[in-house]
């Protein structure tokens, strides 16, 4: 169970979101102090106060916000769609040991296939509409949602299976009670992984196909040589990935409160 | 349990299939009051200007088109998003064009897309040199390292052009691929010797004192058409008329825009984030509605010539209208 983020040693809440906070805003000032010391030409790389100016007048646009609320929407659907296939597919998968011997070779070799190598095929198929970078999005996230429900599958304690078959518990009965709470953590680790790099080829997939997002109003930004406001969006794709992982981790605590890798070890 | 696997393989493909299907219909309906939606896959760059100027004058809706335009990084994904019929028409440079044709893409073109200026020191693309260069002239370009948008394309053929014009060898050029936006940058630092860019990145470029070293448009062909609109042949043998519409609007919004440059420099600013002072300053390409044959002839022969077509030679019969 301890490979599901082991009871570390805990500093109390606070002090971690300073040290964190810190962390930032030194890169924050390195940003700021590179161009205006010349060490970076500031029409390549603009200082930390113009990023943030032009941040500023970008969310003061409509357009802006609609990029924002295309690209979570790509995200939130993908991630969903992901979600549900992984782990339905992953506790059959895991639960049927024949299917797990068949699927085996075929998920290690479809796993590290790289999601934007389907773009050709995503265009093909969706155009540059939303369907493109959804299949993209599923695609990467899947994997990372299935993988994990399938250790998870793997981790479950012979005995309490046993024990489970010996009171003649029904399949669906020993997967609602014994494998689904072994799993659980695993799930959630999987989800935490997927939700970023769901965000990721979402971003990604609007760069390059140029479906509605932030990704294409990046696009925009660079053929248009406006390289304040692209480092402006630039930021903001990573203000969503630390909203997002925020989240996935409350989530987890939340859900898993019961469970002994949030809860910590009780002090003997 | 094999047979559970290849059933399930077979339904998700089907779905796929069906997904895949209802929203390649979706595009190009006719809607109730006969106004066909159209979608355009383009490029969000100067280029392209005219046909959003033309929407916003109405040339579209006066015809019953109800225009989208689609834009993606590049184009890469215009031509297979026309074929598969996701985009009812596109927008791509002539050399790109060649090449589907050569490759028996079914494709053909409906009307210009955009022309250089024709006037060397005043043409909305050129080969830049960082200003201590000691490049002055096209020849100086032998053997250098030169910075195109796309290898194998209509910025190689035509600088070779350029270069072989002024009494240089261009066989020792190296080519290396990088979008236009990354060039002022690496024109700077010195990661090339010099680079093909367009507008607005060029304006970046003599902004920071670089310098243009050749009109490459202007070298290739008098008064060099640059890009078109195109559509899918099958749109065209099926739909003959909404081409004809779209062909019409088009033509009058490339008039429009040649002869309103204030209102193309407005429009910039709906569709691009160029900056508004750049916008004033740039300097527009030309759009006149009829294609330069020759000049699309010479492009060809350029392409031949530096081997892009592979074997093949393009048929300018099967790609012009």
């Amino acid at each position: 169970m301890t490979a599901v983020g082991a009871a570390a040693p805990r500093t109390a809440p606070g002090g971690r979101a300073l040290l964190g906070l810190s962390g930032l805003a030194g890169l924050l000032v390195l940003v700021e102090l590179l161009p205006r010391t010349g060490i970076v030409s500031d029409s390549y790389l603009p200082p930390t106060s113009r990023i943030l100016a032009a941040l500023a007048d970008e969310a003061a646009t409509g357009a802006f916000w609609v990029a924002v609320g295309d690209t979570l929407t790509a995200w939130a659907i993908g991630l969903a769609i992901a979600v549900v296939a992984g782990v339905g597919a992953g506790v059959l998968i895991g639960a049927v040991p024949v299917l797990r011997a068949v699927t085996a070779s075929t998920v290690e070799f479809l796993r590290p296939i790289p999601s934007v190598a389907l773009i050709p095929l995503a265009v093909l198929l969706y155009g540059s509409d939303l369907g493109s970078t959804l299949l993209l999005v599923v695609y990467a996230a899947f994997w990372q949602v299935l993988v994990q429900v399938l250790y998870g599958v793997a981790d479950v304690d012979p005995v309490a299976d046993e024990t489970a078959r010996s009171f003649r518990f029904g399949p669906w009965a020993r997967i609602r009670y014994v494998l689904w709470p072994t799993a659980l953590p695993y799930v959630f680790t999987g989800v935490r992984l997927a939700a970023s790099v769901a965000l990721v080829l979402a971003v990604t997939a609007e760069l390059v196909i140029g479906a509605p997002g932030l990704g294409a109003v990046i696009a925009v930004a660079q053929t248009s040589n406006a390289i304040t406001t692209m480092y402006a969006l630039i930021v903001v794709t990573g203000l969503l990935g630390v909203a997002i992982n925020l989240a996935a981790r409350y989530a987890e605590r939340h859900f898993l409160a019961w469970h002994q890798s949030v809860r910590g070890e009780a002090p003997s | 349990m094999r047979r559970f696997i290849t059933g399930m393989t077979v339904l998700a493909l089907v779905a796929a299939g069906a997904g895949c299907g209802s929203s390649g219909d979706s595009g190009g309906g006719t809607t109730d009051g006969g106004v066909a939606k159209v979608k355009v896959g383009i490029i969000p760059i100067v280029d392209v200007a005219p046909i959003y100027l033309g929407q916003k004058q109405g040339f579209f809706a006066n015809r019953k088109i109800d225009l989208t335009m689609e834009s993606g990084q590049g184009g890469a994904a215009i031509v297979p998003g026309v074929v598969s019929g996701q985009f009812q028409f596109g927008f791509s440079n002539i050399t790109s064009l060649l090449i589907a044709q050569t490759k028996n893409v079914p494709v053909k073109v409906v009307t210009n897309g955009v022309a250089s200026t024709g006037t060397a020191g005043k043409d909305f693309g050129g080969v830049t040199v960082r200003k201590d260069s000691p490049i002055t002239e096209p020849a100086d370009l032998a053997g250098k390292k030169i910075a195109v948008n796309t290898l194998k394309n209509i910025g190689d053929t035509t600088v070779r052009e350029s270069v072989r014009k002024a009494g240089g060898d261009p066989s020792g050029i190296t080519f290396v691929e990088m979008p236009f936006a990354n060039m002022p940058a690496a024109v700077e630092n010195g990661q090339v010797d010099a680079a093909w860019v367009v507008e607005p990145s060029l304006s970046a470029v003599t902004a920071a004192g670089g310098r243009v070293v050749a009109w490459n448009y202007v070298d290739a062909a008098p008064d060099l058409t640059v890009a078109a609109y195109f559509a899918s042949s099958k749109l065209i043998a099926d739909d003959p008329d909404l081409v004809k519409r779209f062909t019409e609007a088009m033509n009058e919004s490339l008039a429009y825009a040649d002869a309103h440059p204030d209102e193309v420099r407005e429009i910039l600013g709906s569709y691009t984030k160029i900056d508004p002072k750049v916008r004033e300053a740039l300097t527009l390409p030309k759009w006149p509605t009829e294609i330069n044959k020759p000049s699309v002839e010479t492009l060809s022969k350029l392409g031949a010539q530096d081997g892009i077509f592979g074997s093949a030679t393009p048929d300018l019969a099967k790609i012009l209208p």
